[in-house]
């Protein structure tokens, strides 16, 4: 039996059928239409569902849709701040190649904004340890932390000049 | 994911008829990070799946340096884990939120839940059980409390019966002059069952044990309390020969099996390291 | 068509540059298309019922209660499809392929084997109708070890092939007198090797999509390294010629080699769309990509090689024995690769090699980057390591002195041109500082005596290419639009390794014309030209050479096409970044877009390039450089630093060829220490099929890396030199930590993975000896 589920995505109000027993992953996917979010294992061990829910990064994978009812889910197809400016973050991915597939790649967006927002200036161990929920098969991570620590310069850069202005 | 029923109720009562009602094959919800896999790898039938976080009343965390830390049913391994608090007085149980899983599952993740789940490799049993952690119980005849380490009756199964629903969770306040550890012990450094989990919970008067709590994890049927090691602990001045020696009726105490993550004999020796290095380092913590 | 020259050119405007990777804009937004991501109107779900014996013969398969079960919309079985013998990896031109399997058989061959297939309304119901499947096996006996499967009157797991479980007849190989050489050498080394069954673990789990429409054409997007094969294979079973078989792929979530065979569940799709007559979506749960996908052929190997005092290598004597699974799949190629791989590397004139592959009742080995070479070379360089050890040299000095040169004759059999293998060792030993760290401390804190350090080094060379063993070809076209834009078309897969824009760089350098004006299509067997698929780490030098030879062929026509409009001649023009002018008036000239475009009386222009390349051999060489620590209590061992050193030729891409190496590094370690897809030997049951027991290394795993790309040796074959990159990384890893281990304990290790408790049993061993 499909209830109705009312919920905000990317910041549009929402409201869609669906049952009871249905992940929000397949919902966003299937339902939603936002296909940005991939499934890996779809029972929580390789991250590439990662989305934000009411400020939190989750497994869309191991959570029903219906427990989203009143929530706000943030996924990759809202990172960016405009049609043509991409996040720091995704523009870091871009230059330093942390996406090669790119299979990963929505989920560890999701969780390394995560982690810049609470944490401006990661360690390399804050890093390490804020992705280890997220499997990258392709770049031997490398790549990413660089992505990772560019883009939290750049932020904190920007942040800076905007004090000072 | 197979089909199911979902339902939720909005009060104890109203749950915990539901799961009489439903039979078997219900089940409580809580962060799903263990039944939601379980239903996916069809380790578990389910006909119907009952969410408690609607039920108010679960949520609380509470510090009282005389009662300890009490949480509720609903509270998430990643709260506890970000609060100075759990990681200034508890820092044993901290470690083990911290190596539970990743911040995606640990958002979702109880640790009721992780309890109530009763795998013999759960991070956070071996050092509530150090700890003396009770847990509080709702069933249909009134509430009870048991202290943690009475809770578990075998690999997935506890003392807790159909309709019966776990509330929350009291950790007594440490002693003061006391050390915890929890060491965990798995091929990677994150995203790991423990192949052996270790949880030693000392009180000392200077460099002497006044009292020792051992909690061995995935080396049983259970999360085994090792007494036998425990008792040549208390009222010793450590030293490296004593540590040696409990390290080894550690090792004797516990019963593990062979599985692909590692053999029994590799489980036993691992028992004998983590001890000897726990209880080292419980000893010269200072908190 | 003659290719074009390297010639010398000092300054290059595209290609050495990290250009942007136009692709990765859609992956970062998350609006790249994978197929699982397409969900046409009306379509269904299909689901794989599994086999839960390992070699049993189907007596009864009752599929009426699933066909019953309200939104199933069907089920097929080996009695509805058609029974056609075929590959598993459809190489068109390969010598060596065997064809050994039906899309379904009444014979169950491995544990989680295919044996019916579901098509529902919605995943749920297909899943669900799975355990309404009724099968009756009449089990047979089962071997599941290479061992077994040797032994006189072992159980015979296929009627075709050479018989006695092999998949093909021994792959021998001898060269100079082996006898002789023994018979000079000062000492002789002999061990045994072994290696487990580790997984390509790509993200993206196997999927495809399937769709007939009206005048019974098959449209299939699948994610697949090989399209054209999965075109060319898919018609031959189904009884359809080419033109009735479209194969699509967009993005796809990683290969690593595994995703070249046409798999079981690709035909089955296409059947439930062909049955139900809407499109079917099949998509394997990560638990399927373990059962169903294809893993890295275990072996066992025994090597002995005679050394002189002078470090000399005087003979070598090799066999080995691959582990094929229920199939061939890619054993033919694998078999033959990593066998002649043992002729080189370290050079030795004296060489008696024979390797076979085995069927055995596990799951599939196939194709996996280092495609048998991982496992010979893991042996030969352990045992060059040995030989320094006894010669009381640095294994460094030792690998140098006898590294493959130029002139060599190589594994494919014709003389190796460049050798970058001697470049590597020396550099890495200088950047790594080898020499400083391993004079320092074991044991570098006094108080914690059970932790060790020891530095290690491992070299390979692998080829940019399958030939011999495949004749390849590499195909491009291209188009030049009016505007002055410039559109490559290559049937070459974008599996995520940067592949498109390496081949957009090459198309802009030759035709010396900005990056961006050239895009990019592929991905669609109906548009661009034939292709053998996306393997061997051939892409850049195989496809970029024939891009180059098509864009050669365009600028020629770019110029004639301005000259007509300048009124003059070709050959009195140049183009430089898409400017064209007189060489004798530079400063008069005009665009790609004037020349292209409309004038009155002259309509636009058409102009096409093409380029077709068949390759010889081209060599690609590395060594790896590493620091470990090993926790002798717990034998824990952490990969600290890695300092890989690639030849490459010349290097496209600097950033996307340093991420191929960063991720192989990432492969590597993770099969030399934790990786093993483990089968039950009594069962032939799968026992860690997940991501939680098959234990891949992750961001806290993983080490530095100094990743270091050489052009030591540029091949003549490439674009400007350019050799491969994607395997080699993967191969030269595991021998290093495995030596690093040895320095740090004392203890060799003559397998993988090397477990903790191995290291733990094998100090315990030491103990007791000394
Ligand atoms: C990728 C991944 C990695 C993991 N890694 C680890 C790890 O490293 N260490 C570890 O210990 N665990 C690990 N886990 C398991 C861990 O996430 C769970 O044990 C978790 O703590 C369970 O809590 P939950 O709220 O998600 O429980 P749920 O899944 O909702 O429930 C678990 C079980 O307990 C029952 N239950 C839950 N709450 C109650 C209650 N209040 N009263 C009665 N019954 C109840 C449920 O019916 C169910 O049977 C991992 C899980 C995943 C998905
Ligand atoms: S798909 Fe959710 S964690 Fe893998
Ligand atoms: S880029 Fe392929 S998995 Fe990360």
């Amino acid at each position: 039996m499909k209830q109705i589920v009312e919920l905000t995505i990317n910041g549009d109000p929402q409201s869609l059928a669906v049952e009871g027993h249905r992940s929000l992953l397949d919902t966003l996917r299937e339902e939603a239409g936002l296909t940005g979010t991939k499934k890996g294992c779809d029972v929580g061990d390789c991250g590439a569902c990662t989305v934000i829910v009411d400020g939190q990064p989750v497994n869309a994978c191991l959570m029903l849709a219906v427990e989203a009812q009143g929530r706000n889910v943030e996924t990759v197809e809202g990172m960016q701040q405009s049609i043509d400016i991409l996040h720091p973050l995704q523009d870091a991915f871009m230059r330093h190649g942390a996406s090669q597939c790119g299979f990963c790649t929505p989920g560890i967006l999701m969780m390394a904004r995560k982690l810049i927002e609470e944490n401006p200036d990661p360690s390399d161990d804050e890093i390490r340890f804020g992705l280890s929920g997220n499997i990258c098969r392709c770049t031997g991570y490398t790549k990413i932390f660089d992505a990772v620590r560019s883009a939290a310069a750049e932020i904190r850069a920007v942040r800076a000049q905007e004090e000072t202005v | 994911m197979r089909r199911f029923a979902y339902h939720e109720p909005k009060t104890l009562e109203e749950a915990s008829r539901l799961l009489v009602d439903l039979g078997e094959n219900a089940h409580v919800l809580a962060g799903g990070t263990d039944l939601f896999v379980e239903i996916r790898e069809r380790l578990r039938d389910v006909s119907d799946v009952v969410n408690i976080k609607n039920i108010p009343g679960m949520t609380d965390i509470t510090w009282d340096p005389a009662v300890g830390l009490t949480f509720g049913a609903l509270v998430t391994a990643r709260q506890l884990e970000t609060l100075p608090g759990v990681q200034r007085t508890y820092p044993n149980f901290a470690e083990a939120l911290r190596l539970l899983a990743s911040i995606q599952v640990r958002n979702r993740a109880t640790v009721v839940g992780n309890l109530c789940r009763a795998s013999p490799s759960a991070d956070t049993i071996p050092p509530l059980i150090a700890d003396g952690a009770i847990i509080h119980i709702y069933t249909p005849k009134g509430m009870r409390r048991m202290p943690l380490a009475e809770f578990f009756t075998g690999p997935g199964r506890t003392r807790l019966e159909r309709g019966d629903i776990a509330t929350g969770i009291v950790i007594p306040a440490p002693a003061p002059d006391s050390g915890r550890i929890y060491l965990k012990h798995g091929r990677r450094k994150a995203m790991e069952l423990a192949t052996v989990g270790v949880a030693v919970s000392l009180d000392r008067d200077g460099d002497t044990c006044t009292n020792a709590r051992i909690a061995l994890g995935a080396v049983g049927p259970t999360v085994l309390r090792a007494s036998a090691a425990e008792a040549l602990l208390k009222g010793r001045k450590i030293t490296d020969e004593l540590i040696a020696q409990v390290g080894a009726q550690a090792m004797a105490e516990c019963t593990p099996i062979s599985n692909v993550r590692a053999s029994a004999e590799y489980r036993r020796s691992m028992v004998g390291v983590l001890t000897r290095r726990a209880v080292k380092t419980a000893m010269e913590a200072t908190q | 068509m003659n290719k074009p020259a390297n010639n010398l050119r000092n300054a290059f405007s595209t290609i050495g540059k990290s250009v942007k990777r136009e692709d990765v804009i859609e992956k970062v937004t998350g609006e790249g298309v994978y197929v699982a991501d397409l969900k046409p109107v009306g379509m269904l779900y299909g689901k794989i019922k599994r086999s839960e014996v390992a070699h049993a013969r189907i007596k009864r398969i009752d599929v009426s209660k699933a066909l019953a079960y309200p939104g199933v919309k069907a089920v097929l079985t080996h009695e509805d499809v058609p029974r056609v013998l075929h590959y598993g990896s459809p190489h068109p031109r390969s010598v060596s392929c065997t064809k050994d399997q039906y899309i379904l058989d009444d014979k169950v061959r491995y544990w989680g084997e295919g044996v019916a297939a579901v098509a529902a309304i919605s995943e749920e119901i297909a899943d669900e109708a799975l355990d309404l499947i009724e099968v009756e096996y009449e089990e047979l006996p089962a071997v599941f070890t290479p061992e077994e499967a040797m032994k006189p009157g072992a159980p015979q797991i296929h009627e075709v092939g050479p018989g006695g479980n092999l998949v093909l007849d021994p792959v021998r190989v001898e060269r100079g007198d082996v006898d002789k050489g023994f018979a000079e050498a000062d000492f002789v080394l002999e061990g045994e090797f072994s290696g487990g069954r580790p997984m390509p673990g790509y993200m993206e789990p196997n999927v495809c999509l399937a769709d007939w429409d009206g005048s019974g054409k098959l449209t299939f997007w699948t994610s697949t390294q090989s399209s054209f094969m999965v075109r060319g294979i898919l018609a031959e079973v189904l009884g359809l010629p080419r033109t009735k078989v479209r194969v699509l792929v967009d993005h796809m979530g990683g290969g690593f080699g595994a995703k070249q065979d046409c798999f079981q569940h690709e035909f089955l799709c296409a059947l439930l769309a062909r049955e139900t007559r809407k499109p079917v979506r099949m998509e394997f749960t990560r638990c399927e990509t373990f059962l169903a996908g294809r893993s890295r052929h275990p072996f066992k190997l025994w090597l002995k090689q005679g050394f002189r005092k002078d470090g000399t290598i005087t003979a070598r004597d090799m066999r080995i024995v691959f582990d094929s699974g229920a199939y061939g799949s890619h054993s033919p190629g694998v078999t033959t690769v990593g066998t002649n791989s043992a002729t080189s590397l370290y050079r030795c004139e004296n060489v008696r090699l024979d390797g076979r592959a085995v069927y055995t009742n596990t799951p599939i080995a196939g194709a996996f980057r280092g495609y048998g070479v991982v496992q010979t070379y893991y042996a030969l360089d352990i045992q060059m390591d040995e030989a320094a050890e006894r010669l009381g040299m640095d294994p460094a000095d030792l690998k140098l002195k006898n590294a493959v040169r130029e002139g060599d004759i190589a594994p494919s059999g014709h003389a190796i041109v460049g050798h970058g293998l001697e470049a590597c060792i020396e550099h890495g030993t200088r950047v790594f500082d080898w020499k400083g760290l391993r004079q320092g401390a074991r044991c570098p804190d006094p108080a914690a005596s059970h932790v060790r350090k020891g530095w290690g080094l491992g070299c390979e060379m692998h080829g940019s290419s399958a030939y011999p063993g495949i004749k390849e070809q590499g195909n491009a076209l291209i188009k030049v639009n009016e505007d002055g834009s410039v559109t490559l078309m290559t049937g070459a897969a974008g599996l995520g390794t940067g592949a498109h824009t390496a081949l957009a760089q090459i198309a802009a350098e030759e035709l010396n014309m900005p990056f961006e004006s050239v895009s990019v299509v592929h991905g669609d067997t109906d548009a661009v030209p034939w292709d053998i698929g996306a393997f061997a780490s051939h892409t850049t030098y195989l496809v970029g050479s024939a891009t180059r030879m098509a864009a050669a062929e365009a600028r020629a026509g770019i110029l004639r096409r301005a000259a007509e409009k300048l009124q003059t001649t070709a050959d009195a023009l140049d183009m430089v970044d898409g400017r064209i002018f007189l060489r004798a008036s530079p400063d008069s000239g005009l665009t790609v877009a004037e020349a292209m475009g409309p004038t009155p009386g002259i309509p636009s222009a058409n102009i096409l390039g093409r380029g077709t390349y068949e390759p010889t051999k081209s060599y690609s060489f590395a060594a790896h450089f590493v620091e470990v620590t090993v926790d002798t209590e717990t034998g824990l061992v952490t990969v600290d630093r890695v300092v890989p050193v690639h030849d490459v030729g010349k290097v496209i891409h600097p950033i996307a060829a340093a991420g191929q190496i960063e991720g192989g590094i990432q492969q590597g370690i993770g099969h030399t220490l934790t990786e093993d897809y483990i089968i039950d030997t009594e069962t032939g049951r799968s026992l860690n099929a997940g991501l939680v027991d098959y234990k891949m290394p992750l961001s806290m795993d993983m080490p530095d890396i100094d990743t270091v790309i050489l052009e030591a040796a540029p091949d003549p074959g490439g674009p400007w030199g350019a050799k491969g990159v994607g395997e080699d990384p993967i191969i030269a890893i595991g021998p290093a930590i495995a030596n690093a281990i040895h320095d740090a304990i004392g203890v060799r290790f003559h397998h993988y993975p090397i477990t903790p408790e191995d290291i733990l049993n094998a100090l315990n061993e030491k103990e007791r000896q000394s």
